[in-house]
């Protein structure tokens, strides 16, 4: 090892560290960053843990647990953590699928936080991109960030070696120039760039953290995390390659499990020709479209935001992630006009409904033009789109003071106030101030908390549960709070897969829930796309997985795998306070019925639902029994 | 049976495929004369996209909803009515 000390950083030449790495899907090295003390540390990775968590999400899940014991043996209580304190810790973790040739669609990473800003639960966010198989190349499974530098810094990582940098020149600069500028100056091959823009400088709520310019760890406030650090930026650059178990097995696993994904009518072709955003119209037809902050799920104007339009009138070429063949991703212009924009990415159907439906702005231009806005400030659209989206429905019932909008014109379906309040909310201007605190906060500072579309604190995505019934539930129990990708039960209920449910009867929704929920987890610590698994099943992941690392994974221990990691998970929520009680929905999609459409007349009957879902996760409260937690293998 | 008028909407590569969003189509309230009634209108593969000769019903792989409610959760014997509207989506996804 060489270390090499000077003024502002320490240097560590890697490769010679340590003697026996993990191999088979893992670089077998964790970085470790304490920006306190401008140290890094090189840590293996450890099998033990990776055989019980795999990677990614799990492999941190469990890495966050061990801080939190740590604190809590030096007398800090979990509970008393604050998310923009030097104790906060941020993982970004690969898992042993990522960046594998042949791997399905396994261009991903995963970002952990002891804590949200935005909602004092977990924080966890998901990217595709390059940046996630380029950290493997660079030749590291995780970064693991401390402690809070005293100046701006970033971390480049280049094949093997680590180093810590002043970043004061790149303060200030937005996504799109601090990628371009850190990708020239670092060179290389296999080069990317995760980092924040102004917003997570600032510290708003909702701040995401961007990679590969319109990829982004999108939820839960995880910018203003790593801002809170002033750590702009992770650079990662490297040639190194990811060994496999079992080079002939997985050729052929793979093999079969692309050809399914290439003939799968879903991600082989509805995905590749129209994106996400391909759900606007089906979810509306099913009722199940949040309009102007919820006061209904049916929208008079979906068509003009669809896929299809968006398909027809602004699509140039698609993009895909690292070695994805589903393309998901858009490359879109809008070519004149007010929000004219000539070369942007996306948007997705999340940030189509919570910039367009929730807000009723039905101008596709300025939607792409907010959507570009949240790229380049680097914030989570779903959040801040639901935020703009209860200001509207606050001002509109005369609830928010003239003088704190400050000339801002909020009412729905006004398209400029729309792409004004993303950068007033960026930059903390104006009522942007109230904005970048997120909807919960907002809304109780203005007297009104139940207008806020939030669980836990964190905005709900694109689903009414009132005509999605299981969606419902897992909103109400999903640890980083309202999220659709914890357990997407919109798969079976409205798409029919892996087959049709009714999506209006509460019943049996539970186990859905739960084995969506699980098997996410496992997904995340793979870390592939969730995407895949709308063509293959838990036993191609097990077969993949054992090929990879050599172990023989069987779908019962994927499972397993998928139920230790969410369980982990919830005890460090319930270390925060959150248990029963937190596990709920906004009142209005329980006692309000919704007014019209195929779900007119229903609510959400969640009591009963969770009831159901408690019995079969082994929870009281909430929180889960010690039985349940000996059971899986996790030792408190 | 006595005649009714729907209008059927197309969606994704349907629309695409047939160049039609919306049309409307007179049938006997059964599904199977509906379908067949588009395909004078769009043309014969259509009724192959939709509907699936063998096993006598709408493709299981299509998602086919009467006034926003999926034919597969609807119980007991499924007609159309007088101004329903009828959703027509081919495999899709999202998140």
């Amino acid at each position: 090892m060489r270390i090499l000390r000077t003024k502002f950083y320490i240097f560590h030449k890697t490769k010679l560290i340590l003697a026996i790495l993990l191999k088979n899907g893992y670089m077998g090295k964790i970085l470790k960053a304490d920006l306190s003390t401008w140290t890094l540390k090189v840590e293996p990775t450890s099998e033990d843990i990776a055989k019980k968590y795999l990677g990614g999400k799990g492999y941190a899940v469990y890495l966050l647990y061990q801080y939190l014991k740590e604190y809590e043996s030096k007398g800090i209580p979990p509970a008393e953590i604050n998310p923009l304190d030097p104790e906060n810790v941020l993982i970004f973790a690969t898992g042993p699928g990522t960046g594998v040739p042949g791997f399905p669609s396994s261009g991903r990473y995963h970002v952990m936080a002891l804590k949200s800003p935005l909602t004092g639960s977990i924080g966890s966010a998901n990217s595709g991109g390059e940046w996630g198989p380029f950290l493997k190349f660079s030749g590291f499974d995780a970064v693991v960030v401390e402690g809070v530098s005293d100046k701006p810094v970033y971390i480049a990582i280049v094949n093997g070696e680590a180093e810590l940098r002043d970043a004061s020149a790149l303060w200030g600069k937005n996504v799109f120039d601090t990628t371009r500028i850190l990708k020239k100056k670092v060179g290389g091959e296999n080069t990317s760039v995760a980092c924040i823009g102004p917003a997570g400088e600032n510290a708003a709520y909702m701040a995401c953290i961007v990679n590969d310019e319109h990829r982004a760890a999108g939820r839960t406030g995880l910018g203003a995390v790593m801002g809170s650090k002033k750590l702009k930026a992770i650079v990662v650059s490297g040639s190194e390659e990811v060994q496999i178990a079992e080079p002939d097995k997985f050729k052929e696993v793979s093999k079969r499990c692309l050809d399914v994904m290439r003939k799968n009518a879903v991600t082989g072709e509805g995905l590749p020709t129209y994106g996400t955003a391909i759900l606007i119209n089906i979810i509306n037809t099913a009722g199940g479209l949040p309009y102007k902050n919820w006061q209904t799920g049916v929208n008079p104007n979906a068509e003009k935001i669809s896929g299809e339009t968006l398909a027809e009138t602004y699509l140039t070429k698609r993009r895909a992630c690292w070695g994805c063949t589903i393309g998901c991703g858009r490359v879109t212009s809008v070519k004149s006009g007010p929000f004219q924009i000539l070369a942007s990415e996306g948007p997705e159907y999340e940030s189509i409904w919570a910039l367009g439906s929730s807000t009723a702005v039905k101008d596709l231009d300025a939607i792409i033009k907010a959507n570009h806005y949240c790229d380049e400030l680097g914030l989570d659209p779903i959040s801040i789109g639901s935020t703009i989206a209860a200001a509207m429905e606050l001002n509109e019932k005369g609830y928010i003071p003239e003088e704190d909008l400050q000339g801002l014109d909020l009412k729905f379906g006004n398209a400029a106030a729309l792409v004004e309040s993303v950068w007033r909310t960026a930059y903390k201007v104006g009522f942007g101030k109230y904005l970048s605190l997120g909807s919960k906060k907002l809304c109780e500072i203005y007297g009104h908390p139940e207008l806020s579309m939030s669980v836990k604190g964190l905005e709900m995505p694109a689903y009414d549960p009132r005509a999605i019934k299981g969606i419902g539930l897992n909103y109400a129990t999903a640890n980083r709070g309202g999220c659709h990708v914890t357990g997407y039960t919109v798969s079976p209920e409205i798409l029919g897969i892996p087959e049709k449910i009714d999506p209006l009867k509460p019943e049996g929704k539970a186990k859905w829930v739960k084995i969506f929920q699980d098997f996410t987890c496992v997904v995340n610590s793979t870390v592939n796309c969730l995407f895949a698994t709308f063509a293959l099943t838990i036993k191609d992941y097990a077969e993949l997985l054992s090929a990879v690392t050599g172990w023989n994974l069987t779908e019962a221990d994927i499972l397993k795998i998928g139920e230790r990691i969410y369980n982990l998970e919830r005890v460090i929520i319930n270390k925060y306070g959150f248990d029963g009680k937190d596990d709920t929905l906004p009142e209005r999609l329980i006692k309000e019925k919704m007014p019209e459409g195929p779900a007119k007349g229903q609510i959400v009957e969640l009591e009963k639902m969770k009831e159901e879902y408690y019995k079969l996760r082994g929870w009281i409260n909430g929180k889960p029994l010690p039985e349940k937690l000996k059971q899986l293998d996790i030792e408190l | 049976m006595a005649e009714v008028l729907v209008k059927i909407m197309l969606f994704a590569t349907l629309r695409k495929k047939y160049r039609v969003k919306e049309l409307n189509v007179k049938c006997d309230g059964t599904i199977f004369n509906l379908i067949e009634n588009a395909s004078k209108i769009l043309g014969e593969s259509f009724f192959d996209d939709v509907y699936d000769r063998n096993q006598g019903k709408v493709r299981e792989n299509i998602i086919f909803m009467i006034n926003g409610r999926d034919i597969r959760n609807l119980e007991g014997k499924i007609k159309v009515n007088n101004n329903d509207i009828i959703a027509i989506f081919p495999p899709i996804a999202g998140g």
